[in-house]
């Protein structure tokens, strides 16, 4: 699904914000990416919504490099990617629905399908009652549910998240969770940058490690076990 | 007055969804400049055309009045600068009269009498000048079937024989220049006509790209959605024709009441070299295709400025 090779990133003339990063994520895999502020968790998050090119190494996503692809070929790879951005972007002069419909609009979906499809969303996300509202006149908290089911309304192959329960209440930001272990378990890859170690654990998830530019992975789950295994050996 | 309160506030925050653009282009500040200025480009080029379409009728009014005419002159004075006797210029006459009349490339011909000559005179000399006793020349307006090269070479070297100082005028000379001059005025309408589209294309350019420049954020998220370059260009190629329809529509309907307004006030009549303003049917579909003119530039040239400009982005 996901592959970096050796991938290193600066902006301009400054130093390296990515060193030589190297994963691979299959396809249905669900990953958290946790690290301290300024370790460069957006920056990699943007390399992987092909938001911007590395300065080395190499991407390649959905089995394709990425690196000397045509504009229209990763037009069409980002139309696999569902991403909810930290500070949510949505289109201000749009209503919520028409936020919520735009990923549908731009694939082409028939209008009535985008109905549906769209009050269905806005309802299960506790915001059929704002769907002509404008995204300013909205919470923080029903503004990043907007982000988030404009995210996952496609049924993206990939779905990225920036802190995506940060401004919602325990039991929202679960109840978002659990939409995307449902989405999870339909086969959408996720990858979720988060700080909320209650999250982290309750769901278990292999962690993506940032610190100084550099990445490990480790799996709770196979800690778990080797502990356990060295206990009983 | 209440109840417009309470739908003003029910209005406030709320999408409008008169028009559906994933950028806010049509609420841009730009939008009623380039819509003027389209009306304005239209306007003129309405105009110009209407006055090469009205050059090329005086052109052809002119040319083809004179079309295959020639006028046989036989001067009053002879080269030495003598008077002509009255006699021998009826005698000259009465043998050009027999030559013609023998001719079968010759349509018809006409002497004109002496109060005919006297008349086309009269204009630089008044009148109240007694034309009895002026020297006028004999004139013969000839209507050739064919007036080629070498028909009016026959001509002239068979009237010589009769005298080495008669003419034979064909009003190139003149006819020749104004042609030219009118030509050159056509030709000057097609380039300002050219101008105007340019400028047209520069200014929808400009707009697009500074429309783009304000929406940079939003497009790229667009982008980062998956859009491809060519769903964001429909969204400038929509909003760009829509507006030049507009502007183009108010500028037509301008140029007709200008064109109206001067149908009115200039002269008319057969005495007038300029023939009164008339524009057939072919020249109001060449006209009312402005707009859509107007809409095709406004179209290809919205297009070409966005996937240029998107394809200089890095992503």
């Amino acid at each position: 699904m996901i592959k970096f090779e050796h991938v290193g990133l600066r902006y301009g003339v400054g130093p390296e914000v990515l060193s030589d990063v190297n994963f691979s994520l299959e396809p249905g895999s669900f990953h958290f990416l946790n690290g301290p502020s300024g370790a460069g968790k957006t920056s990699l998050m943007s390399l992987m919504y092909l938001g911007r090119k590395s300065t080395r190494g190499r991407v390649t996503m959905f089995g394709q490099s990425i690196n000397d692809m045509p504009q229209e070929g990763l037009a069409k790879l980002r139309q696999k990617i569902g991403v909810v951005f930290q500070e949510f972007r949505l289109l201000p002069h749009l209503s919520a629905f028409d936020n919520v419909a735009l990923p549908l609009r731009i694939i082409g979906t028939p209008e009535r399908e985008i109905m549906s499809n769209v009050n269905e969303l806005l309802e299960w996300v506790g915001l059929g009652d704002y769907k002509q509202s404008l995204p300013l006149t909205l919470s923080g908290g029903q503004q990043q549910r907007i982000a988030v089911a404009r995210a996952v309304i496609a049924r993206p192959k990939l779905l990225l998240a920036d802190e995506p329960t940060g401004n919602l209440d325990d039991e929202m930001g679960f109840r978002l969770m659990n939409l995307f272990e449902q989405l999870n378990t339909m086969g959408t890859t996720i990858v979720i940058a988060t700080h909320s170690q209650a999250i982290m654990e309750k769901f278990g998830h292999p962690r993506m490690m940032l610190g100084h530019g550099h990445l490990n992975i480790e799996d709770p789950k196979k800690n778990w076990l080797q502990r356990t295994m060295d206990g009983v050996f | 007055m209440a109840l417009l309160a309470f739908q003003h506030d029910k209005k406030l925050g709320v999408a409008d969804n008169s028009a559906r653009y994933d950028l806010p282009l049509h609420n841009s500040a730009g939008s009623g400049f380039l819509l003027l200025l389209v009306a304005l480009m239209s306007f003129l080029a309405m105009m110009t055309m209407t006055g090469a379409f009205a050059m090329h009728g005086v052109t052809s009014m002119w040319s083809s009045g004179l079309e295959n005419q020639a006028t046989i002159e036989i001067p009053a004075r002879m080269s030495d600068g003598e008077l002509r006797d009255k006699n021998e210029l009826s005698a000259l006459r009465d043998k050009l009269n027999g030559f013609l009349a023998d001719q079968s490339y010759i349509e018809n011909y006409e002497v004109m009498s002496r109060e005919a000559v006297a008349d086309l005179v009269s204009p630089w000399l008044g009148d109240d000048v007694n034309t009895a006793e002026l020297p006028l020349p004999v004139l013969i307006s000839v209507k050739l079937e064919d007036s080629s090269a070498d028909i009016l070479y026959r001509i002239r070297q068979n009237i010589r024989k009769y005298a080495d100082d008669i003419r034979l005028d064909t009003h190139e000379s003149w006819l020749s220049d104004i042609l030219r001059l009118a030509g050159s005025l056509q030709f000057s309408a097609v380039i300002v006509t050219l101008i105007i589209g340019a400028t047209t294309v520069i200014a929808i350019a400009g707009a697009v790209r500074s429309r783009m420049a304000e929406f940079r954020g939003d497009i790229e998220l667009l982008h980062l959605m998956g859009a491809s370059s060519t769903y964001i260009s429909s969204q400038f190629q929509r909003h760009s024709v829509i507006l030049s329809f507009k502007g183009s529509i108010i500028g037509i309907i301008t140029g007709a009441l200008a064109l109206g307004l001067f149908s009115i006030l200039s002269p008319s009549g057969a005495e007038s070299l300029v023939p009164a303003l008339h524009l057939g049917l072919f020249e109001w579909t060449i006209l009312l295709l402005i707009p859509v003119a107007a809409c095709l530039i406004a179209h290809i040239t919205a297009k070409i400025t966005v996937l240029r400009t998107l394809s200089e982005l890095p992503l």
